[in-house]
């Protein structure tokens, strides 16, 4: 039987093992995989937990108050919830510096989509042109892929730029807010279609409405960022359980992969690791690696392994990252009605903005406001507290967010590269510099983005809308990327880096290019279309 | 003071209750703790957010980054004796220390309302006037932060000076 070590049980790392295991290979799956805590009352919605808890503040806010949000602060909306903190916590050893860019990783099982918010947005095929395949060979996993995790949504007004794809079920139940803004959208739409060339319709969603296997549907409980207790809103760390089930599956947890080792011929040969609690150090032969460490950890992986292989590492460059702008709003017809707590509570809808350029195409995801912390959005009312408070009573069920995401080219100015200590330690450095054009394109964006909402009946209070940092979407890709012929720091079309052989690149590492879509979905599809045509039977 | 409604819920203690927190509960915090949750809220705190109020105090999450200073100290001093205060002094520091003591303090204080019932549902549940009244309240809000915000800085400007002086020296 054929074997492959992969790195790392995210979204990439699961859908890559499940296919290769479904293509009879062997699979040994090394990870950090810092474990989650148990769901707590599982059975209670959002405002149940207020009532039933029994330290509720420990539960919303954390025994050390991590996820009270002080003013002051970055000026994000929400803070995690203090029982998602194993998903952010750094790894000791693994040492990052950035510049222009606030990088986040995870050493979770599941990694950084534990914490999602399950928005699963096919590119379309100009989005693909990049890639240097036909795009049909990665599209249709896009069907695969949503039968394994369930996607809801509709083919809709926005399906020019979310194709439709198998195994799209229909949308969850809507929440009032968001039924209010799609009544009004029917009404403009003639207008906003041909003035502003916005488009809006029901967003694209890994969540489930029905029970199938061990996951069971969505009750509208409202705590979705409080980790979906029902697995109604999928996550990797579901995939690797299954996975742990099947026969020709291995799972190394606790261990953090320092490097490959490659022979004379640059062709990997054994997988070099270590516990993360003691240290101990653990090797394993394999012909071919995965690395599904995410972005970041996978190149330092990559640059790490040159190193000792052949004594420099260079430096990579074309980092991505969508930029990220967030507008809230208030819906005038929604002022003094009271909200409704029990739905569902990420974004419901999307909205596409078209530019003459396909690729550079806006996504908007609209998130009503339902279930959530109060505070960090009242201390941002600009009155005092109290006069702020009353505000947002009387406006809850009115307000809103659109997360407004750009897209993102490589350009030699970002890059991650590697710098080394005298005991031999080292330190990844992370560099971001947006493109020349980019304020232009905000401020416009934006412009449209706000007459879009007038025509909706919301207004966008002056002064609230909030410029991400870059690494904040945390969409990271592009440093290695996959081309029909390229020099050593490229991959080719089925991610196999032309420096090391046998050594495939299976998470966004590889995208040549990245459109303004939330890229997991591709992730998990481009993931699944290697392991068949690079690991097939 | 205790709120009767949750007296009757079983006992709950947080974890510095448990570590025997409340053998050496400051009153002057307590007392803050109950001028603060009026301001907000308009009845005083439960037992619960109380508790959790001095264990974020002693988890040392509530000072600013680098400490308050003597004036940030001396506000909150101020603030703690009448509510009419705390929004005159909430005000002022909304606009010139965002980040200040007494602002963390009150939105603390805020955190720990939301996430307990009955508080919870009373800080969300709308207040039931007419489009035309939310529309006066809303300008008169405006207004009198405004015009608060004015007088304050007029009244605390001296008193701001000497803590700058006092510090220097
Ligand atoms: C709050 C939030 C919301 C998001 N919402 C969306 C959304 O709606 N839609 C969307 O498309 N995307 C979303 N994303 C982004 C999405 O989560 C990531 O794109 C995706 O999880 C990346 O998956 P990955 O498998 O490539 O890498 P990761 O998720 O980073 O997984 C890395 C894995 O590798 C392991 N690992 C790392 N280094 C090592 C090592 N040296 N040795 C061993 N193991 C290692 C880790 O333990 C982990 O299991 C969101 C992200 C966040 C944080
Ligand atoms: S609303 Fe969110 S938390 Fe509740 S069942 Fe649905 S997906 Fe899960």
């Amino acid at each position: 039987m054929k074997h492959v070590v992969v790195v790392g049980s995210g979204a990439s790392g699961v859908h890559f093992a499940q296919s290769a295991l479904d293509n009879g290979w062997r699979v040994t799956l090394v990870d950090v995989g810092r474990t989650a805590p148990a769901a707590e009352l599982p059975q209670a919605s959002f405002a149940q937990l207020k009532r039933e808890h029994p330290d509720p503040a420990g539960y919303f806010l954390g025994q050390r108050f991590e996820g009270a949000l002080f003013p002051g602060g970055k000026g994000e909306y929400y803070g995690f919830p203090p029982h998602k903190g194993y998903i952010f916590a750094p790894l000791d050893g693994l040492a990052l510096r950035s510049r222009g860019f606030d990088p986040l990783l995870s050493f979770a099982r599941g990694g950084l989509a534990e914490a999602w918010t399950g928005g699963s947005f096919p590119f379309t095929p100009d989005e693909l042109r990049d890639f240097p395949f036909e795009p049909e060979r990665l599209v249709r996993y896009y069907g695969v892929i949503a039968g394994r995790i369930g996607v809801s949504g509709a083919v809709d007004d926005l399906a020019r730029f979310l194709p439709g794809h198998e195994h799209l079920a229909p949308g969850l139940r809507l929440d009032a807010h968001s039924e209010v803004l799609l009544g009004a959208y029917e009404r403009a739409k003639p207008r906003l279609n041909r003035e502003l060339r916005c488009f809006v319709g029901r967003s694209r969603s890994a969540v489930r409405a029905d029970e199938r296997e061990e996951r069971h549907g969505c009750t509208y409980l409202g705590r979705c960022l409080w980790s979906c207790p029902r697995e109604a809103l999928y996550t990797p760390s579901i995939t690797l359980r299954a996975l742990l089930r099947r026969e020709g599956f291995t799972y190394i947890p606790d261990h953090v992969v320092t490097r490959v080792e490659a022979d004379d011929a640059n062709r990997v040969k054994r997988v070099h690791a270590r516990h993360v609690a003691n240290g101990a150090a653990l090797e394993l032969d394999a012909p071919r690696v995965a690395f599904a460490a995410g972005t970041l950890a996978s190149s330092k992986l990559l640059l790490d392994s040159l190193l000792a292989h052949g004594g420099a590492a260079p430096t990579l460059t074309g980092l991505m990252d969508n930029r990220q702008v967030l507008v809230p709003f208030v819906n005038l017809a929604l002022l003094r009605k009271r909200v409704e707590l029990d739905s569902y509570q990420y974004h419901q809808l999307a909205l596409g903005l078209e530019r003459d350029d396909p690729r550079h195409y806006v996504h908007g995801l609209v998130t009503t406001l339902k279930s959530a912390l109060i505070h960090p959005i009242v201390q941002s009312v600009p009155l005092d507290l109290a006069s702020a408070l009353w505000i947002f009573r009387n406006a809850h069920a009115a307000l809103g967010l659109v997360n407004v995401n750009f897209h993102d080219e490589r350009r030699e100015s970002c890059s991650l590269s590697l710098e080394t200590a005298r005991d031999e330690s080292s330190t990844l450095l992370v560099r971001y510099e947006p493109a020349a054009q980019e304020p232009e394109r905000i401020r416009s964006t934006l412009r449209d983005v706000k007459r879009a909402l007038r025509q909706l009946g919301c207004f966008a209070p002056p002064g609230m809308t909030h410029v991400r940092p870059m690494g904040a979407s945390v969409h990271y890709a592009g440093v290695l990327p996959m081309q029909r012929e390229g020099g050593d720091l490229t991959t080719t079309p089925h991610g196999e880096s032309r420096a090391l052989g046998g050594l495939y690149f299976v998470d966004g590492s590889t995208f040549p290019f990245l459109p303004a879509k939330n890229l997991t979905f591709t992730l998990m599809a481009n993931a699944a279309r290697i392991a068949d045509e690079a690991f097939g039977r | 003071m205790k709120n009767s409604s949750d007296e009757r819920r079983p006992a709950a203690p947080g974890p510095a209750a448990q570590a025997g927190a409340a053998s050496h509960v400051d009153p002057l915090l307590e007392r803050e703790c109950d001028v603060f949750v009026r301001y907000l809220s308009g009845t005083a705190p439960s037992d619960y957010v109380r508790e959790r109020y001095l264990a974020a105090h002693e988890a040392g999450v509530v000072e600013p980054r680098g400490g308050a200073t003597g004036f940030e100290r001396w506000i909150v001093r101020r603030a703690s004796s009448a509510t009419w205060l705390v929004r005159a002094l909430d005000a002022h520091q909304r606009v010139f220390a965002n980040g200040s003591l007494l602002r963390r303090k009150l939105v603390l204080l805020l955190a720990l309302l939301e996430v307990r019932a009955p508080h919870a549902e009373a800080l969300d549940t709308p207040t039931g006037s007419s489009r035309a009244a939310m529309l006066f309240v809303l300008a008169w809000l405006g207004v009198r932060f405004a015009l608060t915000v004015l007088l304050t800085t007029l009244v605390l400007a001296p008193f701001q000076l000497a803590f700058k002086w006092e510090a220097r020296a």
